[in-house]
């Protein structure tokens, strides 16, 4: 056996690469969370040092970002955050370019921030961004508000008229750092014109959209490689360190590789720090009849993908279940703090720590054991979910079922609590991949799909080697580099297996049909094998694939839908990620430390593509939830963070986790994603499993002074 | 200045200023599989062996390893029994931290055969995996030390 190259380290991640001439760069960051910028001195830095401020990029379009055009590569006239890139320089050792950093002098006259979403919306509070565009379809409804999502549906809030019982409360996530072991890193470097960016992104054909933006080129003169990333957990999506490594390199005519420190990770991008308040109203019998959302999501200073998010978290907040009369307001706004993006449970996390709180807040109301109460409730094949779309392929209430015995519920419910979820995916979508036979009789799988250590050239070729009938060991997946893969919307919100695996099947059926052309024959008297191609009942007409070098096959996949912003109506997700937890806990009722006895997760896998991947990604992604349930939490103070090293901010060791369990349910006609479906309900089980134990906690995470507040006199 | 180690049991002479770190120094180098994640000595993604104990070479200034014998990932042969039980178990996911890992648990296995879960546990406690491979790395460390049992 040979050993894998990650095993041996010889692998090499997005920090790795290097290109002759390479040129190391660092950025100078604001101390300060809103601040005038009044002067930029780089006098003293060595003249062989490339420096870059805002006259170097003032030929560019001035602001960037996927969703609103609101960030600049290094600040203008103000700074927004503590962290905010300010200037940049480029060196030709790391050391070099740190020493040269810390003689650019800067001039600020600090003004006043505004670090909670609701303040910010308030008249008084200082407005971060004026003169920009905010797309037509995004709804900026009050002072620093990027977006607002609405759903109505039924009789909306009449609905609670409805109801006998109506329970209500406020909830809270705090923000979180991904954490991935490798930092963001990029190379970009041009040549005759052309931008060639080789970096750790899960966004390749965003970033090479919004890059052609920003350095007003076409996209053809634009190249992004993929390097393949030590983890992500949605920091590598969209542009990062692309813009300032892309405008160094110009500056400098030299490759300039960024890569940034721990420190700078934990002031670039994070999880959006949320508020709900939500009602929930049944009928005495513990039908749900109404629900309201109320939500404020802080994205910081910009918005990155924050009204994306505001609109998942919206609906994932609604929950699994039947509810005729429900009402959705889920504000994105702007603040002072460093901006927040995607993170690994994409907003539902956030949104099923509040609506399964609640529901088990219900069922205490009502005296329903919550599991039945859920089951009572839960959507089911060919009913409406609150968007108006008619769900289909519907497994809740088996993950429910299949968690609620593992910790033996019926044997009794003290320290014990469930979540079931539903999530959305990237919708609407499109996937294209294509297959190629090379010169060796090979098949190259042409994908953008990235890899972040989710193991997709395994899935890839697993499903490739399955619609051709052929061994894996056949495929290959080529080079992730934009110059030769087909488009793809991006690797994010565990869509990449659902969407490759229908766009590979189209991809087969097409070489098979240009493999039967060639022997003239129709598609299904083709018989393709290891040893060659030929056509049934005439074995003497086999050729080796090799014989058939050139021949492609392309296929595509779309997803169409999208919501109504105002409304809230349409199509939330092509399919659903759809999955419960179950916790048992004991608490200290002297310390309020708890630790979990039990924890379980049942996730619908429909077909499981490579086995050991689904079972190590719904095992990370269960870790990750444990993180966010019992520790993981960013403090700011003023707008700093105060707790941005991996000592103050904890992720799980393996002394964190207990030993857990888990089912992944098969089945259906399709392969789901696995990335992120126990993220979300393992913090909402534990939650409510502590509950349970006498302490009904509101607030993620479930530290143990939350514990100790939330006690119930007894 | 040039400090000379042992690397995997080669003489190397490590260019290194005497205020810089044995991560660093090595990286220089080309030893690749030793990552800065932390820079703290918290998460063991720049675990070497130094002298066959595990270290956080984050940790080191470079002069103080003169004359140490240093194992990193690179030195491994095919045939390896815990590198090969992490690969036949799957048990990593990015593979960035799966170095240290490795390195942490040929150290463990010196010291304890035969360990319990418990010590398995603790052994790894200071070797953070985002990815979150737990489960399958204590199995393929529990499958090593079965086969060496036998």
């Amino acid at each position: 056996m040979t050993l894998d190259p990650r095993i041996t380290g010889r692998f090499e991640y997005g920090q790795d690469q290097q290109v002759e001439g390479m040129l190391h760069a660092r950025i100078l960051r604001s101390p300060h969370a809103h601040a005038k910028v009044l002067s930029i001195n780089t006098s003293e830095v060595p003249q062989h040092v490339v420096t870059l401020t805002r006259d170097d990029v003032a030929d560019l379009e001035p602001l960037y970002g996927p969703m609103v055009k609101d960030q600049p590569i290094v600040a203008r006239d103000r700074v927004l955050h503590v962290g905010d890139a300010v200037a940049a320089v480029a060196a030709g050792t790391p050391r070099e370019a740190e020493e040269a950093i810390a003689l650019v002098e800067v001039e600020y006259e600090e003004m006043p921030a505004v670090f909670d979403p609701v303040d910010a919306t308030g008249d008084a509070a200082p407005l971060l961004h004026d003169g920009i565009e905010i797309p037509a379809e995004l709804r900026p409804d009050g002072r620093n508000m990027c977006h607002r999502f609405r759903l109505r549906s039924g009789l909306g809030q009449d609905g609670f008229e409805r109801a006998d019982v109506v329970v209500e409360d406020t909830f809270a996530v705090a923000a979180a750092a991904h954490v991935a072991m490798e930092p963001h890193a990029t190379l970009a470097y041009w040549e005759a014109g052309r931008l060639h960016v080789i970096t750790g992104t899960q966004t390749p054909f965003n970033v090479r959209r919004d890059l052609a933006a920003l350095f007003r080129l076409s996209e053809e003169m634009i190249r992004i490689v993929v390097a393949p990333m030590g983890g992500s957990f949605g920091a590598k999506t969209f542009m990062r360190l692309e813009p300032v490594a892309a405008a160094l390199a110009r500056k400098a005519r030299r490759p300039v590789r960024a890569v940034l420190t721990r420190a700078e990770e934990f002031i670039t991008i994070n999880r959006h720090p949320a508020r709900f308040h939500i009602r929930l109203g049944a009928t005495r019998d513990g039908t749900f009849v109404a629900k309201s959302v109320d939500a404020w999501w802080n994205t910081g200073a910009y918005a990155d993908c924050g009204p994306s998010v505001c609109t998942k978290g919206g609906y994932a907040a609604i929950g699994p279940y039947r509810i005729p009369n429900v009402n959705v307001d889920s504000r994105c706004v702007y603040t002072h703090l460093p901006p927040a993006g995607a993170f690994r449970g994409y907003a539902a996390t956030q949104g099923v720590w509040a609506s399964e709180r609640m529901t088990d807040l219900m069922a205490d109301r009502l005296g329903i054991d919550p599991l039945t109460l859920r089951l009572r409730n839960l959507l089911r094949n060919g009913d409406s979910f609150a968007t108006g779309e008619v769900m289909h392929d519907v497994r809740f209430a088996d993950c429910l079922r299949k968690a609620a015995e593992a910790v033996d519920w019926g044997g009794g419910r003290k320290n014990k609590g469930l979540a079931v979820m539903l999530k959305g995916m990237q919708t609407p979508s499109r996937t294209g991949v294509a297959l190629e036979i090379n010169a060796g009789g090979h098949i190259v799988l042409r994908s953008a799909t990235t890899d972040m250590g989710q193991r997709p050239e395994t899935a890839q070729r697993n499903l490739a080697a399955e619609a051709l009938g052929l061994s894996p060991d056949l495929v290959t997946v080529g080079s992730n580099d934009t110059d030769l893969v087909p488009f793809d919307t991006r690797t994010t919100s565990s869509r990449s297996t659902f969407m490759m695996s229908n766009a590979i099947r189209e991809a087969a059926n097409d070489l098979r049909r240009k493999i039967a052309q060639r022997f003239e024959v129709a598609p299904e008297d083709l018989v393709l094998s290891d040893e060659g191609a030929g056509v049934a009942g005439s074995p003497d007409l086999r050729r080796p694939l090799t014989d058939l070098t050139g021949l492609r096959g392309d296929g595509t996949f779309v997803t169409p839908g999208g919501l109504d912003p105002d409304t809230g109506q349409g199509i939330a997700s092509s399919h659903w990620h759809q999955a419960a937890a179950s916790a048992e806990v004991s608490v200290d009722p002297e310390t309020g430390v708890t630790s979990i006895t039990r924890l379980h997760t049942a996730v619908y896998a429909g077909n499981v593509v490579d086995r050991p991947g689904a079972e190590l990604q719904n095992e990370g992604s269960t870790i990750f939830g444990i993180g966010t349930a019992r520790f993981e939490g960013i403090v700011f103070e003023d707008g700093q963070v105060t707790n941005g090293n991996l000592s103050d901010y904890e992720i799980p060791s393996i002394l964190d986790v207990p030993d857990f369990t888990y089912d992944l349910l098969e089945g259906g006609e399709h392969s789901h994603g696995l990335g992120e479906m126990a993220v979300p309900v393992v913090p909402a089980a534990i939650g409510n499993a502590v509950a349970a134990a006498g302490h009904p906690v509101r607030n993620l995470p479930i530290t143990a002074e939350s514990v100790l507040d939330a006690s119930l006199v007894r | 200045m040039k400090i000379p180690v042992r690397v995997n049991e080669q003489p190397v002479e490590l260019e290194s200023r005497t205020d810089e770190t044995l991560l660093t120094a090595l990286r220089r180098a080309g030893f690749r599989s030793v990552r800065l994640t932390c820079g703290i000595g918290v998460c063991g993604a720049c675990t070497v062996l130094i002298d066959g104990a595990p270290i956080s070479s984050c940790l080191v200034l470079t002069p103080a390893a003169v004359g140490a014998g240093i194992t990193t990932t690179e030195g491994l042969q095919d045939g390896d029994r815990i590198a090969s039980a992490f690969q036949e178990l799957s048990a990593f996911q990015c593979g960035y931290c799966t170095p240290g890992f490795v390195l942490t648990t040929r150290a463990l296995l010196l010291e304890h055969p035969d360990p319990t879960d418990d010590e398995i546990s603790h052994a790894l406690a200071g070797n953070l995996c985002r990815c979150g491979s737990y489960l399958k790395i204590k199995q393929a460390v529990r499958r090593v030390a079965e086969s060496m049992r036998h």
